[in-house]
This record gives structure tokens, sequence and C-alpha cells, in this order.
């Protein structure tokens, strides 16, 4: 389903290409389509909320705004981060609530060509293919791209997590 | 075919300019409807209230004139019929009874309806309304009957119009479908105004048909240039109408009545407004002469051989039109001022001006926008609080004045934008008046709603929420409540009953009561559904008190209603409106006693937006916790370090609870709630000094253990992210002066983890042991012990303490030789409680508060010992000054301090105050009270009070003593007792009043110490109109108002 998403957004794209902003994320290259992106927050003092899923790293206030925090690496079961490693967050929207994606690193703004998208390979791990659109091609290595919107439609992960 | 096409064409042209059009009409015509309602119920029980049948009239006048103009069929049909019922009283013809006002009721709630489908497909939804204008009409014409040539008028005036769809002849009130086509096709979209009216629209229908359009009905140009000139002619020979033409030729007259009937037949609403405004140019003109203006174009149509329907409806043309030459006469008005000599029009035309202005003042802005702005005002208050937190560190005095004046704006902003929410209250109760006006027709009652306050205000956003559930809390008095007029006679009632609805601020809360004269709660029906439910065993059931049973009223699914009716008992209960009030953060509570009626009373905050949270916190994270919620603070040492007098947490098994004034209180841990410890953990810790936050939620008390207690702070409320949603012991999350997010604690969710659901039965354990604390303390008084100079304690009743302060010895002040202390931006002045003390050298004086009135003084004691319930044992000293007596309080030896004194001391004015008030007797206007004690320190206590409060008080040792002023032939207004009393109660005292003595009809409150529901009702029995327990100063106060109200009521 998602895949067609994205190949539907793209014939509205007259030149082929898509940007994503690329992450670092215990050393995996991810993609977040640049337009889903608010903002790029350094390390922020984040409240941690009690009983709250594990994924969920807190609150942090951003300009008056409440933000709540996602730790990604949990939500996609890499190992937590190591003590004193800085931190950075990408800040996203979902349902006009503001989100803020913990990953380790932000690196460029990517400009890829359609071409060079795939599809998820099946045998993908099941908690990364239930948020990745999709797979790009980069000439060093392979850049899956988080569906922001799956990733934080929680009322159906809640279960699962 | 090419005319369907054309019709459709214009419909979409209509489109958006109609969306605009569309929305004011609905929201107009709701805020009339609304109005209507009101004003129908007030008709009813008033129908010769010319005024407010007037006011009706045009209102559905205005909503039938506009639903015409805006081609709503159905709606119009539907206005018209009640408005013809709503004519026929106006002229007298009819008379207003029951029947008829509840067949325009249901117009109302049909045209709601409509306006309801309209608002959500912006079309008249299908129905048939035919049955309903069908029963308006058949009351119209019943009225008519009494003149038997008006039952053939249908069908001689309006012989030519047997609509061809219908295949019958037209109800009086019912609009021909050619009518409704043409004046569809007619109302033209804005922007093709003018030529709307022309050929295309009405070649499609209008030509088909030779009534057409209003214009031509009337009889065209001609017609309307004969009856311009008579009216204009009449209008300068009327005396009441002439001076408003007065430098108008006769010509120039008839060109503008000409002119505006042109506009108005063709359905040119501009243009008829331009004329309109031009009709007079004399100021005084108002809704009379207006209406007299209507009357003489009546009369001149019909004159002009124009059917009489066809003239009525061009007289509502006019209507469309009356506002503008009105409003014009104000402003010629409001032009020349100063040639305003006082004619006879002088009164109409100051209020009219009052009226322009009014509606020049205040603008429609919508809901969102100002939620908007809230928001936006929010942020603001934040940011602010972080800069000033931000320079408060720094050493910059450039930023210092900027943000002061910042600040300053802020603060101001806030409460600006603050009070744009705040509504009056009474918008909430619009709707009630009908309601129970239509449950005393359904359920054949008589009953009076009584709304105080109503002009108390609260943020609308609250308003909103607690609309419903107090909708159904007066559908539940009306219909459970209050009895049948045949029973309330049995029971010796007024036939009719009463619900009192009042509102009133108190503390930052808004307080609701609704009070019914009803049956009360039976706890012996309750008891029966409870164990029919199986809600609680009989064991149970025996070991609850009767407040307690009636609470399971609050229970999720309970009815009581033996029958249901389609009024109340839907099954949606008070569990419903409970939870609803405790969503919004506020409690109810209930007090019922049987067959004198229930009063319920609920507390919510003033606005969601903005509350005050007390900041806590626990491991390392802090917490808020809504100040509402937070009953009192008690700091608890570990046990090990606990001196005797400490507050200590104890277990029984596992469970931790708290002794508090002699009561056990189950306690949370908050560490524990969150998950930060396990129970071994938190019993693991070694010397650690504990806060207690004392929580209600409902009737459930309880104890919330944090580690720590920072200061209270205004938070903004957020909600949570939808996915913390169902995390329940957080109520939302808020940013702190500091920047910092924190969550905000929900003691509702905390308490129901905390008893994994059982909330409800743990309230009536709580209940349980508040009532059998009551019960062993019935003669008990909460008492405050402190020491002062003398080595005995010293103790004076809690509930003439306003409050206890530590006050800064720095900041006391002497002046004349006494101690003088700044005390919320007064002087206070401060008096020792005992002579041979002395004030604490540095540090903070604790100071016991006194208010009386304007009177607020300060008693400085060395140290507040504790708070007792203890028995009241007085024997009364050797009259040592500023002492009652001694009482062995709390097993020691300890003297009784008199209030009076210390007063009298601080303000010399204040006894002769007192006094005075005591010696006046000429004054017949202030009440006379007696009281009855034989305890020399109540009558001291209470006697100074009730004086104080400007009444004349007889106060006397015995039930006797009180009859031999009787036999003296002294009259008192009111009489209060105590219960309990040697030789004679106060029980005998009142039956022996009661039973045909001279006193008879005296008022009698009883205050007493005994007040469980047994005693209270025994109270009742014996005849006492209150019961207020001792020492309630504010209700006893209250009460007495009460008494004083029903006594001038009754006489």
């Amino acid at each position: 389903m998602s895949n067609l998403v994205v190949r539907k957004d793209l014939s509205l794209v007259a030149t082929g290409k898509q940007d994503f902003v690329t992450v670092m994320l215990a050393g995996q290259l991810l993609g977040i389509p640049v337009l889903a992106v608010h903002d790029v927050l350094n390390a922020q003092k984040i409240t941690k909320i009690p009983l709250s899923p594990a994924w969920v790293a807190g609150v942090l206030n951003l300009r008056g705004r409440i933000v709540t925090a996602i730790d990604l690496r949990q939500r996609l079961g890499l190992p937590p981060r190591e003590e004193g490693q800085a931190s950075m967050s990408v800040v996203v929207e979902h349902d006009e609530e503001p989100y803020s994606l913990q990953i380790d690193k932000v690196g460029e703004v990517l400009s890829l060509e359609d071409q060079d998208f795939e599809k998820n390979p099946v045998t993908l791990d099941v908690r990364w293919r239930e948020v990745s659109m999709g797979i790009y091609r980069l000439k060093d290595q392979l850049l899956p791209i988080l569906d922001v919107e799956r990733l934080l439609t929680f009322e159906a992960t809640n279960k699962a997590a | 075919m090419g005319g369907v096409d054309f019709l459709s064409e214009s419909a979409k042209r209509r489109g958006k300019a109609m969306d605009d059009l569309l929305n004011e009409f609905l929201t107009e015509t709701g805020e009339s409807i609304d109005v209507v309602d009101v004003e129908l119920v007030k008709l009813e029980q008033d129908p010769n209230n010319k005024e407010v049948l007037d006011n009706i009239f045009r209102l559905v006048h205005t909503i039938k004139g506009t639903c015409g103009f805006l081609g709503l069929p159905r709606l119009e049909s539907v206005a018209h019929a009640s408005e013809n019922v709503l004519g026929k009283f106006r002229d007298g013809e009819l008379s207003v009874s029951e029947h008829s006002v509840t067949v325009i009721l249901e117009s109302l709630d049909c045209i709601k309806e409509i306006l309801a489908g309209l608002e959500a497909t912006e079309e008249e939804p299908d129905g048939d309304d035919s049955d309903l204008i069908g029963r308006l009409d058949a009351i119209a014409e019943g009225g008519e009957a009494a003149a038997p040539v008006a039952e053939e008028e249908p069908d001689t005036v309006d012989g030519e119009i047997i609509d061809p769809t219908l295949g019958r002849s037209l109800k009086p009130g019912e609009v021909s479908l050619e009518e409704l086509e043409a004046a569809f096709a007619n109302a033209p979209g804005p922007e093709e105004m003018a030529g709307a009216a022309a050929a295309p629209a009405a070649a499609t229908s209008a030509s088909e048909n030779e009534t057409g359009s209003l214009f031509d009905r009337v009889g065209g140009e001609d017609t309307l240039a004969v009856s311009a000139h008579l009216i204009s002619q009449r209008a300068l020979a009327s005396d009441t109408l002439k001076k408003f033409f007065a430098g108008t030729t006769q010509e120039q007259l008839k060109g503008r009545f000409m002119g505006l009937m042109l506009a108005l037949f063709k359905d040119d609403i501009d243009a008829s407004d331009a004329v309109g405004r031009q009709l007079v140019n004399v100021s005084g003109f108002g809704e009379t002469q207006f209406d007299a203006i209507l009357a003489m174009v009546k009369d001149v149509l019909v004159e002009c051989q124009v059917d009489a329907d066809t003239a009525d409806e061009a007289v509502m043309m006019f209507e469309l039109v009356r506002e503008a030459v009105i409003n014009a006469s104000k402003v010629v008005a409001e032009a020349k001022p100063a040639a305003g000599k006082a004619k006879p029009g002088a009164t109409e035309q100051a209020t009219a001006t009052k009226e322009t202005r009014r509606s020049t003042q205040s603008i429609r802005v919508s809901v969102d926008l100002l939620e908007d702005l809230m928001n936006m005002v929010s942020e603001l208050v934040l940011t602010r609080n972080q800069l000033l937190q931000i320079t408060r560190n720094m050493d910059n005095s450039e930023l210092g004045v900027p943000l002061q004046r910042l600040s300053q704006c802020t603060t101001e902003l806030q409460e600006n934008v603050m009070k744009t929410r705040m509504q009056p209250i009474g918008n909430a109760w619009a709707k009630l008046p009908r309601i129970v006006r239509d449950l005393t027709v359904e359920l054949d009652k008589k009953i009076e709603l009584e709304m105080l306050g109503a002009d108390t205000e609260l943020d609308r956003q609250v308003l909103e929420l607690i609309k419903d559930p107090l909708t159904h809390m007066v559908r539940n008095s009306a219909d459970h409540g209050i009895e049948t007029p045949a029973e309330r006679i049995a029971t010796g009632k007024p036939e009719q009953g009463t619900i009192v609805l009042n509102a009133f601020h108190e503390g930052g809360h808004i307080i609701i009561e609704i009070k019914d004269d009803g049956r009360g709660i039976s706890a012996e029906k309750l008891s029966g559904k409870i164990l029919e439910k199986g809600l609680a065993s009989e064991a149970e059931l025996a070991d609850m008190s009767e407040a307690q049973i009636q609470k399971f009223i609050f229970h999720p699914g309970f009815s009581t209603a033996e029958k249901i009716t389609s009024v109340s008992g839907r099954g949606v209960g008070m569990d419903v409106v409970r939870s609803n009030i405790e969503k919004i953060g506020g409690t109810i509570d209930m007090v019922s006693a049987v067959g004198k009626g229930s009063t319920f009373s609920i507390k919510i905050p003033l606005t969601l937006a903005i509350v005050a949270g007390l900041i806590v916190k626990a491991k390392d994270e802090r917490f808020a916790i809504p100040q509402i919620s937070v009953l009192e603070l008690v700091r608890a040492s570990s046990a090990e370090n606990a001196g005797e007098n400490d507050h200590k947490i104890e277990m029984i098994k596992d469970t931790p609870v708290l002794r508090l004034r002699n009561r056990l209180l189950p306690l949370v841990f908050l560490n524990e709630v969150l998950g930060f410890m396990t129970r071994e953990e938190i019993d693991a810790r070694e010397n650690t000094d504990d806060f207690i936050i004392v929580s209600q939620v409902g009737s459930f008390t309880f104890g919330i253990v944090v580690d720590q207690v920072f200061d209270t702070e205004e938070i903004v409320v957020k909600p949570v992210a939808p996915i913390l949603k169902e995390l329940e012991v957080y109520s939302g999350n808020t940013i702190l002066g500091d920047g910092s997010v924190i969550m905000i604690l929900d003691p509702n969710g905390i308490a129901s983890m905390a008893n994994s659901g059982v909330s409800d039965n743990a309230g009536d354990e709580a209940a349980d042991a508040d009532l059998v604390r009551r019960a062993a303390s019935s003669e008990k008084e909460t008492m405050l012990v402190f020491r002062s100079g003398q080595d005995h304690p010293r103790v004076v009743p809690l509930s003439l303490v306003a409050r206890l302060e530590e006050i800064d010895v720095n900041e006391i002040e002497r002046s004349d030789g006494r101690l003088m202390v700044q005390y919320r931006g007064a002087l206070m002045p401060l008096i020792l409680s005992d002579p041979s003390m002395k004030l604490v050298e540095e540090g903070r004086q604790p100071v016991l508060v006194f208010s009386d009135r304007q009177y607020t003084m300060g008693l400085a004691v060395d140290q507040i010992l504790d708070i007792v319930e203890d028995d009241l044992d007085i024997t009364l000293s050797s009259g040592q000054a500023g002492s009652i007596g001694s009482a062995i309080i709390d097993g020691k030896a300890s003297q009784i301090i008199d209030v009076a004194y210390y007063l009298g001391q601080a303000f010399p004015k204040w006894l002769a105050t007192a006094d005075n008030n005591d010696e006046v007797s000429a004054s017949d206007s202030m009440e006379r009270l007696l009281l009855v004690d034989d305890s020399d320190f109540f009558r001291n206590m209470v006697r100074p009070i009730l004086v104080s409060e400007g009444y004349r008080v007889k106060a006397v040792k015995s039930a006797e003593a009180a009859l031999d002023l009787m036999e003296d032939g002294e009259r008192f207004d009111v009489i209060i007792s105590d219960i309990q009393m040697p030789d004679m109660s106060g029980y005998e005292l009142a039956e022996t009043i009661r039973n045909g003595s001279a006193w008879e009809d005296v008022r009698m409150i009883a205050l007493s110490a005994l007040a469980s529901e047994n005693d209270v009702n025994r109270g009742f029995e014996a005849g006492f109109d209150d019961y207020v327990a001792k020492f309630d100063k504010d209700v006893l106060l209250r009460s007495l108002q009460q008494q004083a109200k029903i006594k001038g009521d009754a006489a």
C-alpha cells in the first residue's frame, strides 16, 4: 500500500525526484520526506512520563508547544543509545500533533531519482517493514524511507508495543 | 425543460453568497427561537402581558419573513401557522391556553429540527408538517369559531388559490407551492439583486400562475400609485404621525412610499433598505409609529381591492425595513442631540438611542477565533514567565523596565481575553424554563423554577460542558423530586413545587445548587433497588447511613423512578452527570431529607484553561496536582523519627494509612503508582520525611504520598498527546515558568488505580468512616489548641478562626502603642493572647486571624498545638477577661478564649457596634431572634455573631425561659434553639410551640451538635423549619436569611 502512495506522489512531480532528510540512527541511515520535517533540534531537556509506553521518551517544550518525544530506537527495536552519546531530534506532525523523533544525528538533504526506489524486501524485519515506505538504492548504501504517518499511528501498534 | 435548467443554474449561482446568508440566518434564528421559548413560558403564566406577546410575535414574524426571503418553504409554513395563532392572541381573538402554547412550542421544536437539518445539509430536510400546521390552524380557527363568518374566510378570500398540486383549498397558514417557487425564484443571489426579479425567473413558475409575484398580485404599479397617494395623505392627516413627516410635502411622501413599496414587493431588499432609511427624517419614530403605518398600509391596500392575504403579505414585507426605518430615525436623533426638546417621544427616543449604541458596541466574533486568542495568550503568559525567570538571574537593568511593562500588558491581556470567554451561567439555563414547563404539562405537576445568580459568569467552555448535566438534574428534580399536586397537598405542602437553581462564586470556583422541595430521596426505596441490582448486600445496607444509601444514585446504572417516564429514567443516570462533572475537575454532592426535598451542589472551576496547581516531586520528577482536588497537606515523618505529636504513616498489613484527626486516611505512594519504586523499596527507605496530599475524589478522601512539595503555580492545562490519553493518572501537561514541561496528575485516575476500579466502594467506606466519626462525636466540637503565655493550653472553636498565619516578626510594627501588621493590603491590629506572652525574637510569629464583618484582627500565640475534636464540657471560669471558661480538652484542662473580648480590644468600635445593635429596639426593620441554648459558651459565641449581622437577639438559657417569654407576649421572627437541653429538649420546645401556641407560626431553626439523619428528621418532625449543625456560622446565617424570606413571602 505505502509504496503505491509514494508512486502516486512521485508521478505528480515533474522531475521524478523526491527530497529526503537523512538521519543516522544506530549506524543505519534513514530517510524522512523533507516536507514532513518541521524542525530539527539539538539535544533537549526531556521530561519523562512514567507509565507511558517504552518508545515514548517523554515530552519537551518547543517554543511553547508541548511535543511528545518518540524514542525511535525503541520503536524500531534498536539497542538503546549509549550513555553520553549525542542525540538530536526531528520534529514531525501527525494529526496536527507535534512529535519529536529522537535520532543520533541529522545528515543532509538528498534529492533522489524515482527510478532508484524499490519496495521493501519481503524478508525485512516486521517492525521495519511496518514503518518503511520502501528503499532507495544509493551508491554506497541503502536508504529506507520512514513512513511518518504509520510510525505515529499508535492505535494500531499500541498492542504490539 | 429550460426552466428546470435555469432553476438549478440559479441555485448554483446563489451558492457561496447563500452560505454566508444562511449561516447568519441560522445563528440569528437559533437565538430568536431560544428567546421565544422562554418568552412563551412567560406568556403562559402571564397571558395578558402585551409586551411579551408583542416580542414573541415580532420574533416569529421575523423568522417567517426571513425564511420566505431565503426560500425555505417548510420553515416558512410552520412559522406562518404559529404566527397566525400568535396574531390571534395579540388581537385578543384568542386567549392564551396551555394547549395552544404547547402546540406553538411544538412548532418551535419543529423549526429547530428543520434548522438543524439546514445546518447539516444546507438544505431543508424533507418532512411533513401538515399535521402540526393543521393543529395550529385548528387553534387559530377555534378562536374564530365565535365569529361564524370567519369560518368562511379561507374560501371567500383564498377562493382563487385552490392549490393544483394539493388538490384542496389552502389552509390559512399554508402557502401554495407556486407561491413558494415564486419566492424561491425571486429570491436573488446578492450579486444580482436587481435583476433577479426579472423575466426568466418569473417565466419558470410565476407566469404560469396569475398570483405571481407580490408586485403582480397587489395589482401592479397602478394600485401602488393609488395606495401610495392614500397612505401619504393619511399619514400627513394623522395626529400621531404627521409630526414625523413635518417639512415633507405630500408629493414627496407619496414618492417615498411608492418607491418603498415597489422595492419591497419586487423583493429588492437593498433598494428598499435605502428607501426605508429616507422615509422618516424626524427623530422619535419608533415601533408604535411603524405599526401605525403598517395598519394604514393594510387598510389602504384592502381598500384598493387587494385581497386580505396578499395585503397581509405586503405588510409582512414592510417588516423587512422596520429596523431600517426606525434606526434611521434614531440616527436623526443622534445627529441633533441639541434639538432634543422634551417631546412626548423623548423617553422612547432615549431608549432607542441606547439600543443603537449597544448594537454598535458589540460585534459577533467566531468562537474559534476566541479560542485561538486564548491559546495564544496562554503561550504569551508562559513565555513572559520564562523571560521573567531568566532576567531574575541576570543583572541587566536595561531589560527590567520594558519587561515590567510587557509583563503588565500580558497580565491585562490575559484577564481581558479570559473575560471574552466568560458568559453568564444564565445562558446555560435559558432552556430550563421551557423544559420545566413542558414537564409540568407532561407530568401534570405544578412546578415553579426559581433561578438565582443567573449573571454569575464562567468560562464558556465550562458552560458548554455543564449544560447537559444541569439540564438532566433539573429534569430529575422535576420528574422524581417534586410530587404530584395531590401528593403535595396530602403532605401539607403547597400545591406548587419549587426548584431553585442558585449559582455563586466561592473562592475561584462556581457553586451551582439545584434544590427542590419535593419528596426527597427515600433510602428505603433505594435499598430495595440496591438489593435488586445486587450493588450491595442486605447486611452492608444495614450498616449504611441514609446519606450513604442516597449516594447510590451516583452509582453507575441506577435509576430510581418507579415508572420510567419519557422525561428521565432513560438509563442515563446521575452517574453520567457525576462523571461529566468530574471530567471538568468539578465535584458533586447531595443532601436529601425525605419529605423535605433534595439539594444537589456542584462545584466547578471557573475556567479550564488556567488553573492553580500544586507542584510536587516524586523520585526526580516534578508533577502538578490541580489545587481544586487538594484538601490539605500533611507532613509525615518516618516511624522511627516521629515524635509523639507527629504524623506518621502506619501499616495495616500492607495497607498504608495515616491517622488524621482521629480518623484513618488511606494512602497511596506516588512513587509506587508511577512505578518508580516497589513497595519494598519504599519500605526500605530510611529517615524519610514524606508529604501527604490529602485529596478528595467524589466522596472518597485519600492521601497521596509524595517526596516533596514545592509551590503553587498558575498552570495552563494542555491536553496530552493522543498516545498518552490512555494513561489515566494524567489529566494533561503544562509548561512551567522555567520552561520545563511537567505532567499534571489526575487524582481521579490515581484513586482508581490505587483502588483498581472499586473507587465507589472505597468512597462509601470513607463516608462510612466519616459517619462513624460524626456519630461518635455528635457532642463534639472541632477546636484549635494553642499555647500562649501560660502553661495550660488554650482552645478556640475552629469555626471562629478565619485563617492561621505565620507572620514575619520584622513586619510587625508598633503604632500608637499597638501592634499592627500589614496583612492582605490593609493594616491589621495584632493582639497578644496573653499579657505575659512575648513575640518571638526573630523568625515567624504564629497568628490566628479572626474576621468579623469589616474587622480583621490577628491574635498572636506562642504555638499552635493541634486541632482536636472533643467533648465540650465547659465549667464557667471566675470571669477572667478573655476567657469563657475551662474545659477538659484532649485530657488536659484548657482555657477557652473569648474571641469577642479580643475583637473588642482590637477594635473598641467593634463592641460598640455590637452592643449598640443590641440596644436598638426602636428599629422594627430588624429581625428579632430568640436564641435558646443551655450552654453559656454557645450563647456567648452565637449571640455576638448574630448581633453583628444586624439581628436583634434575645438569648435565654432554657426552653422554659423561652416559653415564659411567650407567656409575656413577646414576639420573635425566628427562634434558634439547641436540641439537647436539660429538663425540656429542643424537640419538646418545638412541639409545644407548634401545638397551637401563640408562636405557632414563628420560624424555628434547630442548632445542634446532633446532626445525624435521624436527629435532623426528628427535628423536622418536631416542627423545626431548618436544622443547622452547631457552629456552622455561615449555614446558620444563610438559614436565617432563608427563613426570613419565607416568612416575608408568606406574609
